[in-house]
């Protein structure tokens, strides 16, 4: 729905972040179902299982919120739903540390994809913290450990004064709530990103630019025709960004 | 390559011109959800996850009572860790400092604790029924302050030679007269610790409910054999440790085993901390009173420059320099 | 709910000069540089390639 204007001149707000953000966004983009033909290696992957760590992290998280910091102390099965949390905390960062080799080695923060790369180290600097929040409201004896080791850092640089490690309460609800809202909000604005600008392409060796700037220019009738014969699931062309034509090479035989 | 190049070169990586498969994004997604959380179940029903015990006043103080007699006394004369800790405890020592800047002083006490009164005297006044306690109390209270030092002090230097009696007392030799009302005092707070009431004297407030574990916590770290004030500082002392660092010290979790990447027990730890840890165990950082901060300056530009990484010369240029990406991009490359 | 291995107990320790590393975390990071060089080298499914991009 959208109503004209009110005729005072005035900015609509709501129209215009709709306009930027079906600019930026398009369904399409949003949820492609194409990706670029150079991705066919494995460490593609180590994303989104680090995306799926968090999802898991967050889901047995839940589970051990709506029952209290004590239950996993006294029952099996709140024992086995913190044992979850805590394997799903390994095997975040275990994919999301992989996940950034295999970026960094592809300098995937070429073309334009800077912030990309930003807000995916911001979030690995952020989950720190908010795992050390979540090790010092175990109310165990590591917890006991940890907090009174770690003040000592947090004391020296200042925020101790008012980042209590030995307050539970105030480590709990940083743990639960504050630091993961943080860490989603990271997360959702780098795989926004990456849907944004893209998955960074290889780089271009010596000698290969011309050839594909030649099937960049043959491509744009092959990829016509690919889409007329595609008419069940073919895509409408974005709003506002023009497709990049395939460069029409001919199929792989192997 | 000149500025101007470089971005040039940078622009023909802004757009995929070539050529797409078709992909199935949320199905990669729900797969990827789902073998996750099979991952995560098999691990759990394998290896579960440790929950050592808390160690509580009580438990310290019946399983090592010289020990804990010693750190009560600390606290009451003031040589304790927490006692001459600073900010954000209270005034009694400087914190951390780095060029001379030192920020627990730009915030201050924020947490206060006074030792000698809040593990000692007040747990004490509230044992009324303890005969010759409360006169004990009143008479170290209206001393003056040398003489009480002189009193704690003897006393510190008899419990090198105390034992622990079967019936958790500790027997401490020496001239009972130059430990004035400390001896009194001390066995008080032991028998109270014991019974598990200093425990909850530590927690209590003025509130009823209490979520705050700073004020005992404190206490049971300042546990580490030695008085930390003639250590340096509160640095834990794998030499000669107390219950509580003997207890950490067994788990692999002090700072010279690498404790920060370390969990209790044989289940992997927090691999992530590595280079975190690493700095405490080299010069200068190892025998630095100020340890800390420098750790946490070194770690924090290190934190930026991994930010930064796609504007740091040679940094950002060395994938192009070890072509690990032709191993990545191999089909691309051999199609192309 | 007993786990099939029991891990609560001191682990083995790699110590060498001032490097102390627990066997678990060893483990950890050998098999997080396997699974980068096998992600890396491991032959990939090969796909059709003929769609223009949505």
């Amino acid at each position: 729905m959208s109503a004209t204007s009110d005729g005072s001149g005035r900015k609509n707000w709501t129209v215009e972040l709709r306009k930027r953000a079906v600019a930026a966004l398009p369904p399409e983009k949003l949820l492609p179902d194409g990706q670029p033909a150079y991705m066919s290696s494995w460490i593609y992957v180590f994303g989104v299982l680090s995306l799926a760590s968090l999802v898991v992290l967050i889901l047995s998280g839940s589970i051990l919120a709506l029952k209290g910091p004590t239950w996993w102390h006294v029952t099996g099965i709140g024992h086995f739903f913190n044992s979850m949390h805590l394997w799903s905390v390994e095997l975040f960062f275990f994919f999301m540390v992989i996940h950034l080799w295999g970026k960094y080695w592809m300098a995937a923060w070429r073309g334009g994809r800077k912030r990309t790369w930003i807000t995916g180290a911001v979030t690995f600097l952020v989950a720190i913290p908010c795992a050390l929040t979540g090790y010092v409201s175990q109310q165990n004896f590591d917890s006991q450990w940890i907090s009174t080791q770690a003040k000592d850092a947090m004391n020296a640089v200042g925020i101790g004064a008012f980042f209590n490690l030995l307050d539970f309460g105030q480590m709990y609800s940083w743990h639960i709530f504050l630091l993961p809202m943080a860490v989603v909000a990271l997360v959702a604005a780098h795989v926004l990103l990456v849907r944004k600008h893209g998955i960074v392409p290889p780089f271009i060796l010596d000698g290969h630019e011309q050839v594909l700037a030649a099937a960049a220019s043959d491509g744009a009738e092959a990829a016509e025709a690919a889409d007329a014969a595609d008419a069940p699931d073919g895509q409408p062309e974005p709003a506002t960004e023009a497709p990049a034509p395939p460069t029409g090479e001919p199929e792989p035989t192997g | 390559m000149s500025r101007a190049e470089r971005k040039r070169e940078d622009e023909q990586y802004r757009t995929w011109k070539g050529p797409y498969r078709p992909y199935d994004l949320i199905r990669e997604a729900s797969i990827a959800v789902g073998v996750v959380l099979a991952i995560v179940v098999v691990l759990t029903i394998l290896f579960s996850s440790p929950d050592d015990a808390p160690t509580t006043i009580q438990s310290w103080s019946k399983a090592a009572p010289v020990d804990f007699v010693s750190v009560a006394n600390a606290e009451l004369d003031g040589s304790s860790a927490t006692a001459g800790y600073g900010p954000p405890y209270n005034t009694n020592g400087q914190p951390q400092q780095i060029l001379g800047i030192k920020p627990a002083n730009w915030f201050g006490v924020t947490y206060p604790i006074d030792t000698a009164q809040d593990y000692v005297i007040l747990p004490l006044m509230t044992m009324t029924s303890v005969p010759g306690l409360q006169n004990a109390v009143k008479t170290y209270t209206s001393a003056s302050s040398s003489q009480q030092g002189k009193w704690t002090t003897a006393y510190d230097s008899a419990l090198a030679k105390a034992k622990a009696n079967s019936d958790g007392t500790v027997t401490v030799p020496g001239n009972s007269a130059s430990f004035g009302p400390v001896e009194t005092m001390m066995s008080s707070l032991l028998a109270d610790a014991q019974s598990g009431g200093l425990d909850g004297n530590l927690l209590t407030t003025k509130q009823f409910y209490q979520t705050d574990y700073t004020k005992i916590l404190m206490f049971l770290q300042d546990d580490n054999g030695d008085n930390a004030a003639a250590n340096g500082g509160n640095l834990p002392d794998s030499a000669n440790p107390g219950y509580f660092f003997n207890r950490a010290q067994s788990e692999n979790l002090l700072g010279d085993q690498w404790g920060m990447m370390n969990e209790t027990g044989s289940w992997p730890g927090q691999v992530w901390l590595w280079l975190y840890t690493f700095w405490y165990q080299i010069k200068p950082f190892s025998t630095s009173a100020n340890a800390d901060i420098l750790v946490m300056a070194v770690m924090g530009v290190l934190s930026l420059a991994f930010v930064l990484i796609p504007f740091i010369p040679v940094i950002n240029r060395i994938p192009r320099w070890i072509p690990i990406y032709k191993l990545i991009w191999r089909e691309h490359y051999r199609q192309a | 709910m007993a786990a099939v291995f029991n891990l609560n107990h001191p682990p083995h320790i790699a110590h060498w000069h001032f490097i102390y590393l627990s066997v678990p975390n060893i483990i950890v990071i050998v098999v997080m540089l396997v699974a980068f060089a096998l992600a890396i080298l491991l032959p990939f499914p090969k796909h059709k390639v003929d769609r223009s991009p949505s």
